[in-house]
């Protein structure tokens, strides 16, 4: 144990603060609709917040509207945290949640799939039970997927079927992304989860399981991307199948 | 302990009970030796089949289709844009 670990007494903030992390790449329709309504859904709820935008060079200019809403809502409120390049997710959200101030962070996608509304929901729960992590699902009784044909809804159950019976992990939603965690879970989570693409959202959950990590979990209606494209085809589900038989001989 | 080994373990324990009953060690009644362990291995398989269908088929079956979040996003998304354009957030 080190010296500082002495002077270390106590690092929980008197009340909580949630930090969204929103990566966004090409998302300048969508980015100010799901900024509008984290921030009325946290402000009636009386929550405190931020949301970290980390963009990764949108050729769109989803930066000017980000910058747009910094004027709005103010810095202390949007942090726009922009790379240079296409990165990926992964990097995204370490390099979000470098930034993020808050002891609780919300990872969720900015196309609408995540609907603000749920958060509340979220936070009671966590509260209720002092879960480290609580997950958004698709799948239990409450929840649903709007948009999907019949294929899509095949390959969904299909594929998580197979990690579920493989991984047995701690809840039901694996490849979803809308979810709460403590900071210093994600970070270790972050530190130990190598995955990428599909199967980095699948890993952090396995991981949550090996680390002890509770779980808890909310059903969530999620209306598939209105404006752009969302991938799902063969390339994927070969990812996605690599990536469940790599975390069955390793996790 | 890897969810593979884990796997492994399970397959192999029950693989040394089957062979155990199989040459006799394990002392069994003639029609459970006859009848039932030359198809267990199959039965095993085909039930775990059915069960995967089953669920995967029951699941699909009640995947909700939530139209009522769609359309409450629609609505939302109509007044999110009519206040941000006013507070002068360019909107497309
Ligand atoms: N910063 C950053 N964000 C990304 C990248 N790829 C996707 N995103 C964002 O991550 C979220 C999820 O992406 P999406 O394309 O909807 O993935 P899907 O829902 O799995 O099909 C969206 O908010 C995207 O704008 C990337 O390479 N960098
Ligand atoms: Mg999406």
């Amino acid at each position: 144990m080190s010296a500082h670990s002495v002077l270390h007494i106590d690092d929980t903030p008197m009340t909580d603060k949630y930090s969204v992390l929103l990566p966004t790449y090409n998302e300048r329709e969508n980015l100010p609709i799901i900024v509008y309504l984290l921030e009325k859904t946290f402000s009636q709820a009386n929550i405190d917040w931020e949301i970290v935008i980390i963009d990764d060079a949108s050729p769109d200019g989803t930066q000017d509207v980000a910058r747009a809403l910094i004027n709005v809502y103010g810095e202390d409120k949007i942090l726009l945290r922009p790379r240079s390049g296409k990165l990926g997710l992964g990097t995204a959200y370490i390099y979000g949640m470098q930034h993020a101030t808050g002891n609780f962070i919300i990872i969720m996608d900015a196309d609408f799939s995540h609907h603000p509304k749920f958060i509340p929901q979220f936070i009671r729960l966590q509260k209720q039970h002092d879960y480290d992590i609580v997950s958004g699902t698709r799948y239990r009784p409450g929840g649903g997927v709007y948009g999907w044909d019949f294929r899509r809804k095949l390959v969904s159950r299909g594929a998580n079927f197979l990690a579920s019976t493989m991984l047995r992990p701690n809840a039901s939603d694996l490849t979803g992304s809308f979810r709460l965690y403590k900071k210093h879970v994600l970070a270790r989570l972050m530190e130990v989860t190598v995955s990428k693409g599909y199967v980095f959202q699948m890993e952090m959950i396995v991981r949550a399981r090996q680390l002890n990590f509770t779980v808890g979990e909310v059903p969530i209606t999620f209306v598939d991307r209105l404006y752009g494209e969302s991938k799902m085809g063969v390339s994927e589900i070969v990812q996605y199948a690599e990536g469940v038989w790599r975390l069955f001989v390793t996790v | 302990m890897t969810r593979a080994t884990e796997a492994a373990t399970a397959g192999a324990i029950a693989l040394v009970i089957y062979i155990a009953a199989w040459i006799g060690v394990i002392p069994l009644p003639q029609t459970f030796y006859e009848q039932i362990l030359p198809v267990l291995p199959w039965w095993s398989l085909v039930s775990f089949g059915a069960y995967s269908l089953g669920s995967i088929g029951y699941h699909l079956m009640t995947f909700e289709d939530c139209p009522g979040a769609y359309q409450e996003l629609m609505g939302q998304i109509q007044e999110a844009k009519i206040e941000l354009s006013a507070k002068g957030v360019p909107i497309s």
